[in-house]
């Protein structure tokens, strides 16, 4: 298989399916915060004794009026507490009505209380998980530069591994971008974790393609660079498919028969794992290749 | 083979303790306590688990009036802040703390291990307060105690059965077996009114001695008030008495108050026929009241600690707590001690420091020289190690800045709903279980190890969060899955190298070897990226207070760490041993496809 030939066509790959997403993010909303860092409105719900309503049905209720991204805790007794974005007296009522005529017709007045309430997390989270992935994406630059110190360049591995780390974040980010302009999907405190697993689990994938090509430098210190490369990647590939492959059957298998409470959670991860081997792959050694031929201008794959 | 039967042997010995703290619900030692009634005792999140729901209002009262004061949102933030370092450092688990409305916030704990504990360490304002105890102190007249409420005041003698010796009846006298001690005193008689201002001024007396004497029992010195009394007749009658020394004549209006009797040293002894003699025929009378000690705030408060741990008292063993004042703290200290030594050396009276919380007192040591390094200790009557241990706490948080009550307090289920997550669990093992399938079929044998390796690894992670104890969050099992994922990586990297060596035709113990040391490079530079990542992640969110990215950084840290050990000891050890055993001459039990042509290569 010739990899490295096709290097051209892989950046294509990456920048459209990077571009829609990056300009979703950029027009506005851009990623909708979702309660967690916004707050809103909280209340709590008492419906009559016989209605046994479960807390499964309450968020089924809550994502049929169109609040898909509410957070429902059972108090027992027929009693929920529930948080949802900012609701106005006008659609409290309403939703309180359609609550009730949907789980449990009859129950009178259900609403206990009504309360506006502040962020679970501040806002400044997000920015400031940012900030720290961006001084462990530094780390991590370093930690490569001097663990690749026996090959020529070990820098460009540094700085390869973190494109790759960048492109994967970005796309993951991006779709989310899109999902939240589409679905109205949220960017709560699961997402911001599911990126940082997705950001761990490319460096390490990464590191492994890299590894090989370090061996196989000071093995074969006669042949082209482009052609150590793709043998290389020839030799992890068997282990790329079977790694990300059981990490997918293990997230299908939640995501088909798991919870709906952590499924967009397990949907990042999903995208993650698909995007973070693809780019150890397709970005990060072709980075190396199209750096060493110093022509990023060359015609697609002729050289090669 | 000796080496590796040693190498099974910790293994399994590992697996034994790790197994044993799972299986053990409640671990306790004396100081030590982990587990509870989740599942294998693990200590979950909120999002996991259910919990406690409190629901507190801001109780900010006008003093004067009583009349509820608006809190400004600033005040709110800060309660927020206080409680979340209270909790936060507690280990009663990750709380989520939401400000309702305006003035009121909701506090959810995850588990319920110790609802009244949880209860005493959010709602305590935890005002700690020095002040200067004097006890000389100057009498203050009790004014609302006119003339008119006073009848009349007579001297008389007083029986040790209650009565005065001027209205005993004959046959009280001729009563010979009644020879009783009789005491020189003052005879009041109140007006109604009068007699009812003055039992009040009694009663406060009586409760002074009982306070007074409760600490004398402790070693404590509390004097107790005293009441002055003058009388101006033919000439002043002046002297004092505490609150035991007054009597009221049951059901009349009244009132006994003994004369002094040689221990007073203000007054002397003064007999009845003195007394008389004094009072003459229209005498007026006076109360004042000479508190026993009088507090004065010197603007010394928990606000100028820089310290607070708990500790064991040198002498006694005693549980206390330590504290180290900073520097306005140590100053003011300072100038406390050396002002109550001074007056000492001067007067004779031997002022103390009344160490407050919440308005009640701890302690109130006497000083024996100044203090000016800025320490001290505060012990307190019902001090427990536990109790040492949260004060400490509550006064290294800070105060909260508006006292709270409780309005709410409800169970709650976890925020991602306990059926839900049943269902992930079980979806979850179902994955695990296919992985493990998976890499069995495919790898054959290794994959058989790799997977008894990886059950390994989950036992010892989850023993490791669970003596910790690690608080399991969303976060957290993310952070286990991406370790897991990373344990699965490196053996299925391992057992790609050994199948390059096995082809090339090494035999198998050697291709074992190879195959690990070949594998190693990549193993380590990935998981020490890894750890890297979490080390910066860890130190960035602490500095700026994200803690769900804090747990995630920690999880992933020791999932990797124990991931390492898992893939390099376990893995490589059991297939060592199986190497040496007759199964490893099936060299296509080792091998995913190609095996029986190297098999058949090798025989030919």
């Amino acid at each position: 298989m010739d990899f490295v030939g096709k290097r051209f066509w892989f950046f294509l790959i990456s920048l459209l399916v990077i571009t829609p997403g990056v300009i979703f993010l950029i027009i506005a909303p851009g990623l909708r915060p979702g309660i967690d860092f916004t707050g809103g409105s909280s209340m709590t719900l008492q419906f009559q004794e016989s209605s046994s309503v479960t807390q499964q049905e309450m968020r089924e209720a809550l994502s049929n009026h169109g609040y898909s991204e509410s957070t429902v805790q059972n108090l027992g007794n027929n009693s929920f507490f529930v948080r949802t974005k900012q609701l106005d007296e006008e659609a409290k009522d309403s939703l309180v009505e359609g609550l009730t005529t949907s789980l449990a017709p009859g129950s009178g007045n259900v609403l206990q209380g009504f309360d506006l309430v502040s962020p679970v997390v501040a806002q400044e989270t997000v920015l400031n998980a940012f900030w720290a992935v961006l001084a462990a994406a530094v780390g991590i630059f370093f930690y490569v530069w001097w663990a690749f110190r026996n090959v020529p360049s070990p820098f460009r591995y540094g700085l390869a591994a973190i494109a790759a780390l960048l492109h994967d974040a970005t796309i993951v980010v991006g779709i989310f971008a899109i999902l939240g302009e589409v679905l109205q999907m949220e960017v709560n405190t699961m997402f911001l974790i599911a990126l940082l697993t997705v950001i761990g689990y490319s460096v390490n994938d990464t590191i492994v393609v890299f590894d090989k090509i370090r061996e196989n430098v000071l093995i074969y210190a006669n042949r082209p660079f482009p052609e150590i490369v793709n043998l290389s990647i020839a030799e992890t590939i068997g282990r790329s498919i079977n790694t990300s492959f059981t990490l997918l059957v293990t997230l299908l298998a939640l995501i088909l028969f798991g919870g709906a409470t952590i499924r967009e959670f397990l949907i990042v991860l999903l995208i993650g794992v698909v995007v973070g081997t693809y780019s150890s792959i397709a970005v990060a050694s072709q980075i190396l290749v199209t750096w060493e031929q110093k022509g990023i201008a060359l015609p697609f794959g002729k050289k090669a | 083979m000796r080496r590796n039967a040693r190498v099974l042997i910790v293994i399994a010995l590992i697996v034994a303790v790790c197994g044993t703290i799972l299986g053990i619900q409640k671990i306790e030692f004396s100081q030590f306590e982990r587990g509870g009634d989740t599942p294998l005792g693990l200590s979950l999140g909120l999002d996991l688990q259910g919990g406690s729901h409190l629901v507190y209002e801001a109780a900010l009262r006008d003093q004067q009036t009583g009349e509820p004061i608006e809190v400004s949102e600033d005040q709110m933030h800060s309660l927020v802040k206080t409680i979340e370092r209270r909790i936060n450092s507690s280990g009663l688990g990750e709380p989520i703390i939401q400000i309702l409305g305006n003035d009121r916030l909701l506090i959810q704990l995850p588990g319920v291990r110790d609802p009244g504990r949880a209860k005493t360490l959010i709602g305590e304002t935890a005002r700690l307060e020095f002040k200067h105890r004097s006890i000389s102190v100057d009498p203050v007249a009790l004014d609302y105690i006119v003339p008119e409420d006073v009848v009349s005041i007579t001297a008389d003698d007083m029986r040790a059965d209650g009565k005065l010796m001027s209205e005993l009846t004959p046959d009280d006298i001729n009563d010979q077996t009644k020879t009783l001690v009789s005491f020189p005193s003052l005879v009041v008689d109140f007006s109604e009114f009068g007699a009812d201002k003055f039992q009040q001024v009694a009663l406060n007396l009586s409760i002074s001695i009982a306070l007074s004497m409760d600490a004398a029992q402790r070693g404590d010195i509390l004097p107790p008030d005293l009441l002055v009394v003058s009388v101006t007749g033919e000439e002043e009658l002046r002297f004092q008495v505490m609150g035991d020394q007054i009597q009221r004549m049951a059901t009349t209006t009244r009132y006994v108050i003994a004369l002094p009797a040689g221990e007073d040293r203000m007054s002397g002894v003064i007999t009845t026929a003195q007394a008389r003699e004094k009072l003459g025929t229209n005498p007026l009378i006076k109360f004042e009241l000479r508190k026993g000690y009088s507090d004065e705030d010197i603007g010394l408060s928990g606000d100028d600690l820089k310290n607070a741990y708990p500790s064991q008292h040198q002498g006694s063993g005693a549980p206390i707590v330590s504290i180290e004042f900073d520097d306005r703290g140590t100053k003011l200290f300072g100038e406390l001690t050396k002002d109550i030594y001074a007056k000492q050396q001067e007067t004779g009276f031997r002022d103390q420091i009344a160490i407050m919380l919440d308005g009640r007192e701890l302690i109130a040591p006497v000083v024996n020289s100044p203090i000016t390094a800025g320490t001290a200790i505060i012990q307190g009557p019902d001090f427990t190690l536990e109790r040492v241990k949260d004060l400490s706490l509550l006064l290294e948080s800070g105060r909260l800045p508006i006292p709270i009550e409780l309005i709410q307090e409800r169970d709650v289920d976890a925020i991602l709903g306990a059926d839900s997550l049943r269902k992930s669990v079980i979806a979850g093992m179902i994955g695990l279980m296919l992985v493990l399938l998976f890499m069995t079929l495919y790898y054959r044998i290794p994959g058989l190890v790799a997977s008894i390796a990886l059950i390994i690894y989950a036992v010892i992670v989850l023993a490791v969060f669970k003596i910790l104890p690690v608080t399991l969050t969303l976060s957290g099992v993310a952070a286990a899955i991406l370790s897991i994922g990373m344990a699965v990586d490196a053996n299925i990297l391992i057992f790609e190298r050994m199948k390059d060596e096995l082809r090339a035709g090494r035999t198998m113990l050697s291709a074992i070897n190879i195959g690990f040391n070949r594998a190693w490079p990549a193993i380590r530079d990935g998981n020490v990226s890894t750890l890297i990542t979490c080390a910066i992640l860890y130190w960035f969110s602490d500095q700026l207070g994200a803690t769900i990215v804090q747990g995630f950084a920690v999880t992933l840290a020791i999932g990797v760490l124990i991931s390492m050990f898992s893939a390099i000891v376990v893995s490589r050890s059991l297939m060592r041993v199986l190497a040496l055993t007759p199964i490893s001459r099936k060299i296509s039990l080792f091998i995913p496809s190609g095996g029986k042509e190297i098999a058949d290569r090798r025989s030919s």
